[in-house]
């Protein structure tokens, strides 16, 4: 640990060139946590008071409990380079001196939210992938969303340790691993080509590919080696290193280096021959306890161990010795002080991520040049509670100017609309924070580039905000964050005691805040609801709420539910007619399903309201073989305006019909948010309005006449089109040994999921499975996997898709059936469907 | 049942009689009209006979006119103090069910039938719900079925002295019909002195945590739709366990709402049965306590209805809802449009929420039907205070309302407002400029023209769910604004034949319907 003063650390972050900010992502027990930890050990700031007794990472009880990182702990590290080590760096330096402010992120797929926070204020990526596992589900997706934020990767092949002590495998097998790792991780980024991020991809012999036991505390780049080996052969570092990978083999009989294999029983790769094999013969010396031949070996690297560390044996030497040789920490610093972008470099092509407004104003160019000296651009990315209860921090990162304590700011919003007063506030930050390690040190001021946490804004912000100077009205928020999962779980909570209900709303406001996925929301049955990501996310939340939102009162939780959808399945076996209450006005209508794809089309934004329709016709006339002229005739979307249900006009020489158009598509607002099977969403249906008949008279042919006929004859219109159920699905990605698959099937065909794809993981006993599951039959799946499996397979699930459930909702005693009396029965609606004769008219 | 025993004629005659009335206007519910000429009837003739008899000290006896009012505006329980104006009538006699409201204007006698109970079986279930409960029980009831309370209590009291002598009589409370004629408060009579007067009400009623509460010496006293009781010192209704006598009328609901905490049961008297609900108590109270309250918070135009022209203190109570919503940031728009119905309503798209003055008898609507939800003033107190919480009281009373609103100090804090539909912080429009609201009236037109030459999108974003701050703005929002001149095309078009026939079915719509 490096003990530092706060001015010693505020002197550093003005330095924009020497600032590092980088988060840590990878599939769940990939050692993250673990790598995280060694490197806080050796590089931690600390403030100097506290010293020696605090433990970083583990900032939660329950995190340390479960074993896995729940919420994204921020650390500073600080790291002076010899200029012996930086005579490479060819970047903009200022001193020798670097701050890297380091975020450990949670790696399960339910607390994916908390990653998408980090890698917004970071600019780098430490990706950690396990060398046995692989790339796994999670890896993916967190390095998909990397990409997509513009943030460069580094990676590191985590887990060595198991090849030399678990696994023994020889140094060409070993090697064919890691490059597999490799070539699997580079496959991802190549799809992310991108001119001015330039090639993302990693290469061992660039450096950007680390080799590390995060549990032992060891790791090495090429670069390591290629210094050593560099004077022995004569040759420079970059020519070595290239030759530590890939097709390069030695044979020490000749010392000759060829490209291919020569077939000699001494002819090594370079990577196996120079690398590997030390390290090898080091640990299993370690092991064996073989001291006398050990400590040669040592000299011989320069290594020099403590008198008191001599006398260790067995794997505690071991990890003393590697600890020495290839420090975990220097080795990933130098990495990513050497292929992570600075701030000031980051902020040059993250500028058109970042910033919503024109690319050419002057917050555009001070975010753009990490300009100290312009205007505060600052965006707030996630709530942190504060220990004081009931408080939080917000946290984020400085991307231009500089904020100090009692800086009049405005707060933009999510809603924020530039030159609109909605969800927009003008506020003073109280206090300006930096974070050294568990302790809060206030500061004057924080300059650009780096993270900060301000007092006092709390109440106004709710989950993420952007926050300038007073004076900046023309200042365009900072892009929100997209999430890569979505909240698909929920439960109903309650309070124990009824007058505890001022708890509950004030717990559920703050648990809304320190999550930043978490949805809050009151049914209309008046009960107060959670929706999360997954069961453990839940499971989580409900904690949280009880034991440090709401003071320990007590809760009643409902089991957990899912939301369904609503659609049909196929066109409606009549045109339907609905009438007036006056029965002067009729409307005529069909239900139809959409074309397979476009309701997901609609849900990325790729169709929506706001398309220009040229452009609109255009794709639903060539992707789903639209006539280009009903194109043109899309009333709106719903719900919401923007939802994936669709009212089309095709009545031909109706006479009043552009006076009833917002009428009906008031109608259709509520219609489809609350369909007539169980007032759930309806999703992927489109409405065509086929005959209008209208009073001649305005007066008689009004909103008050239209928009409760209009919900009427779309309920009509989609109970007569085959009305189904639309189930939540998750894609599950299983990985476990051969043995475990028998009991994997067995839960997945009792919970109704199928197996779509079953893979071996090459050079592994490991299989990988994926499935589709089910939201429903989701909660309490992994106690179920891991008792069928005696605890050998681990499941994460993702929201992948809608799924039509085949049985017919209006047809008693169906499952479908069942689930809508369900529904309604927890809605407090009539169980009885309301039938279709209440809808259409005859006549 | 007799009819001029069910109807009371002989009462209403003296009543009449008694105070010289010449115009007396009767009120029926619709489902009593069939009954009016009857009535009519025999009241005239009682009040003939009366007047026969009395003859000789009442010379200059006229004759009494008497004039059937039906089809009332508002709820049926009220008394239609408008309506009796315009015949000019110096009183009005109330038939059916009623929420005794106060009136403002005219003296009223109200007469609420007696509908037939099988008194036995409904002290049997009593007795039963005795025996089987811990707590004592109030026992309130219909209107309908006051006559038949006498009796209950006396069967009560047999039984109770017959099955356990120890069980004392204290466990059972009785309510009381609060009056059957009514007379106008003088306090509601002059509109001047209104303000001044609630004050004194309020200082009144200062001991009453809720407002429904008033104390009175020896306990506390407790009304509820024209009953009122009144329990021992130190008694709070959350004690007690009430037996509902009487059908599932809005009058129920309001006692499920006001008493939330309390057990309830209702026997019904039709079906001889007691009906034991307690989801459903909990389930209204979520939802409108809730979510229609949440949702209000989240209004940006707010609707007032207008429900009553006859209900004491409508004037005050609007005026206060009117104050509330402007300084909560929001826009209001009063309403008058007699009884709310989704047709009526879906005209103004505009208002996210309604707020429904009436007696508290009609006050209370099922919002499912309607395209916005319906309040109670109560519950947009809730609303529209700012850091207000829900402490277990439901105030139904206009009375009660400003008693109670005038404890009720908003502790304003400086935190935003939390919206749990839109997931965050919102903050509500005027209030962060309330400097300059004044000045944006005065501009409202200027501006909505100012609005009205911006380019809309084709599409517009959300149709009247909170998005516009004025009606001048939702409508600027609409993409149809009335006749619009094609510019492009100034050819005339040709002439084509209209449609004719019936509009419940045009010419062409009949011929083609029989080719199909």
């Amino acid at each position: 640990m490096v003990k530092f003063t706060v001015e010693g650390l505020r002197r550093i972050m003005d330095l924009k060139h020497n600032i590092r900010n980088m988060s840590v992502i990878a599939h769940v027990d990939h050692g993250k946590s673990t790598l995280t930890d060694s490197l806080v050990a050796a590089a931690g700031i600390i403030a100097q008071e506290v010293a020696g007794d605090v433990r970083m990472t583990d900032t939660r009880q329950d995190e340390a409990e479960r074993g896995i990182t729940i919420k994204s702990t921020g650390i500073s590290l600080y790291y002076e380079m010899t200029d012996e080590s930086l005579k490479n760096y060819k970047g903009e330096r200022q001193g020798n001196e670097y701050l890297i402010n380091l975020i450990d992120s949670p790696g399960h797929v339910d607390f994916s939210s908390e990653v998408t926070a980090a890698l917004r204020i970071t600019d780098g990526a430490l990706v950690v992938v396990d060398c046995v596992e692989g790339v796994c589900v999670q890896t993916e997706t967190v390095l998909r969303q990397a990409l997509g934020e513009r943030i460069r990767p580094v990676l590191t092949v985590n887990k060595m340790d198991r090849c030399f002590l678990e696994l023994q495998v020889d140094g060409e097998e070993a090697y064919q691993t890691f490059q597999r790792v490799i070539e699997n991780a580079n496959v991802i980024m190549a799809t992310y080509e991108d001119p001015l991020l330039g090639d993302v991809q990693v290469y061992p012999e660039k450096g950007t590919v680390a080799f590390s036991a995060g549990l032992h505390g060891w790791a090495f780049t090429l670069t390591n080696f290629a210094k050593m080996y560099a004077s022995k052969f004569g040759v420079d570092e970059a020519k070595m290193m290239e030759r530590l990978w890939g097709e390069n083999f030695f044979d020490p009989a000749t010392k000759k280096w060829t490209s291919k294999n020569t077939g000699s029983p001494t002819c090594k790769r370079g990577f196996v021959q120079f690398c590997y094999e030390p390290i090898k013969q080091i640990i299993n010396t370690c092991m064996n306890d073989q001291k006398d031949k050990l400590w040669p070996m040592l000299q011989k690297l320069g290594v020099t161990m403590k008198a008191e560390e001599k006398d260790l044996i067995g794997k505690a030497l071991m990890k003393r010795v590697m600890q020495t040789w290839l420090p975990a920490s220097s080795a990933l610093l130098e990495m990513m002080i050497f292929h992570l972008p600075s701030p000031a470099k980051a902020q040059k092509y993250r500028v058109e991520n970042l910033y919503e407004g024109p690319l050419d104003d002057i917050y555009a160019t001070a975010i753009r040049n990490c300009d100290p000296e312009g205007p505060l651009m600052l965006y707030v990315s996630k709530m942190i509670p504060a220990s004081d209860k009931g408080r939080f921090f917000a946290f984020g990162r400085v991307f231009s100017g500089r904020v100090s304590t009692g800086l009049k700011v405005r707060i933009m919003g999510p809603n924020y609309v530039p030159g609109q007063k909605k969800d927009l506030y003008v506020k003073s930050v109280q206090r300006t924070v930096i974070w050294m390690g568990k302790k809060q040190e206030s500061v004057e001021d924080v300059p650009c580039g780096n993270t900060v946490a301000m007092v006092g804004l709390d109440q106004f912000i709710t989950k993420n905000a952007t926050l300038t100077n007073e004076k900046e009205v023309d200042a365009h928020p900072i892009r929100a964050m997209k999430f890569s999962v979505s909240p698909v779980v929920r439960v109903a909570v309650q309070c124990k005691v009824a007058s505890d209900l001022p708890k509950l709303v004030e717990g559920l406001k703050r648990l809304a805040k320190s999550d930043p996925m978490v949805v809050c929301t009151i049914e209309e049955s008046g009960e107060h609801i959670i929706a999360g990501a997954g069961e453990l996310h839940l499971e989580i939340c409900l904690k949280d709420l009880q034991e440090d939102f709401m003071g320990g009162a007590e809760i009643i939780q409902s089991d957990p539910v899912v939301s369904f959808r609503e659609t049909v399945h196929e066109k409606s076996c009549r045109t339907v007619m609905s009438k007036s209450p006056n029965k002067h006005n009729r409307l005529y209508m069909e239900a139809r399903p959409m074309e397979e794809g476009l309701a997901e089309a609609i849900d990325d934004g790729r169709i929506g309201p706001r398309d220009d329709p040229k452009v609109r016709g255009k794709i639903l006339s060539e992707e789903f073989g639209w006539d280009k002229d009903i194109a043109k005739k899309i009333w709106c979307f719903g719900p919401e305006t923007i939802g994936p249900n669709m009212v089309v006009d095709m009545c031909k020489g109706v006479q009043y019909l552009n006076e009833i158009k917002d009428s009906v598509v008031a109608g259709f607002q509520w219609a489809s948010k609350e369909g007539a099977l169980a007032e759930e969403n309806m999703r992927g249906i489109c409405f065509e309005v086929c005959d209008v008949v209208l009073h001649a008279d305005a007066i008689h042919r009004g909103g008050g006449q239209i928009i409760p006929t209009a919900r009427r004859v779309f309920y009509a219109s989609q109970l007569t089109a085959k009305p189904r159920l639309l189930e939540p699905v998750y894609l599950v990605e299983i990985q476990a040994p051969e043995q475990a698959l028998g009991g994997i099937y067995g839960v997945l065909n009792q919970k109704r999921g199928h197996v779509f794809e079953e893979m071996q993981r090459p050079g592994t006993p490991l299989y990988n499975i994926k499935a589709y599951l089910p939201v429903i039959e989701s909660f309490g799946f992994s106690g179920t996997l891991r008792a069928a499996t005696s605890g050998q397979a681990f499941p994460q699930c993702v929201f992948d898709h809608w799924d039509m459930m085949s049985s017919d909702p209006l047809e008693p005693g169906t499952q479908a059936a069942q689930l809508v009396a369900d529904i309604r029965k927890r809605k407090g609606l009539k169980e009885q469907m309301t039938p279709l004769s209440e809808y259409e008219d005859k006549l | 049942m007799d009819f001029s025993s069910n109807y009371e004629i002989s009462r209403t005659a003296k009543f009449i009689r008694s105070r010289n009335f010449t115009r007396v206007a009767l009120q029926f519910p619709d489902e009593l009209l069939k009954d009016s000429t009857k009535v009519v009837s025999a009241l005239r003739d009682e009040l003939r006979s009366l007047s026969e008899s009395d003859a000789e000290g009442n010379r200059d006896y006229r004759d009494v006119g008497l004039f059937v009012m039906a089809d009332t505006t508002y709820g049926n329980c009220c008394v239609d103090e408008v309506g009796a104006s315009h015949v000019d009538a110096e009183c009005v006699v109330h038939y059916g069910h009623t929420c005794l409201s106060p009136t403002s204007t005219l003296p009223a006698l109200f007469v609420f039938g007696n509908a037939s109970i099988n008194s036995n079986d409904c002290a049997k279930s009593l007795s039963n719900c005795l025996l089987t409960n811990e707590k004592p029980i109030v026992v309130l009831f219909g209107l309908e079925y006051a006559h038949a309370i006498h009796h209950i209590k006396e069967i009560m009291e047999v039984e109770s002295s017959r099955l356990c002598g120890s069980k004392e009589n204290k466990a059972l409370c009785y309510a009381e019909v609060i009056c059957s004629i009514m007379d106008p408060e003088e306090r509601f009579k002059t509109p001047g002195r209104q303000l001044g007067s609630f004050d004194s009400y309020t200082a009144n009623g200062d001991c009453a945590n809720s407002g429904q509460m008033n104390s009175t010496g020896c306990g506390n006293k407790y009304t509820l739709g024209g009953l009122t009781w009144k329990l021992p010192e130190g008694h709070k209704m959350d004690d007690y366990m009430i037996f509902w006598i009487g059908s599932d009328n809005p009058t129920f609901v309001n006692a499920l709402l006001m008493y939330n905490n309390c057990h309830i049961v209702r026997y019904d008297a039709m079906e001889q049965k007691l009906v034991n609900d307690l989801s459903r108590q909990k389930s209204i109270r979520n939802r409108r306590l809730n979510y229609y309250v949440e949702k209000a918070k989240d209004a940006n135009i707010v609707g007032i209805l207008v429900g009553t022209l006859g209900v004491a203190g409508y004037i005050y109570i609007i005026q206060q809802m009117k104050e509330l919503i402007a300084a909560a940031g929001k826009k209001a728009y009063t309403f008058v449009m007699g009884r709310p119905n989704p047709a009526k309503l879906a005209n103004f798209l505009e208002c996210n929420v309604f707020i429904n003055v009436a007696c508290p008898q009609t006050t209370l609507l099922d919002s499912k039907e309607y395209h916005a939800p319906i309040i109670t003033p109560f519950e947009a107190l809730l609303a529209f205070n700012r850091g207000s919480h829900w402490t277990g009281a439901y105030v139904m009373e206009f009375g009660d309302l400003v008693a109670s609103s005038s404890l009720e100090v908003g502790n304003k804090e400086e935190e935003a407002r939390f919206s749990f539909f839109q997931g965050g912080y919102v903050e509500d429009f005027e209030l962060q400029g309330k400097g300059t609201v004044e000045e944006e009236r005065s501009f409202a037109l200027a501006e909505a023209a100012e609005k009205g030459l911006q380019v809309y999108d084709k599409y517009p974003y959300s149709l009247g769910k909170g998005t516009a701050k004025s009606g001048a703005e939702f409508f600027a929002s609409r993409s149809y604004h009335g006749l619009e001149i094609e510019k492009d095309d100034s050819s005339p078009r040709s002439v084509v034949i209209g449609r004719s026939g019936k509009a419940s079915g045009y010419k062409d719509e009949k011929s083609k319907k029989e080719n199909t």
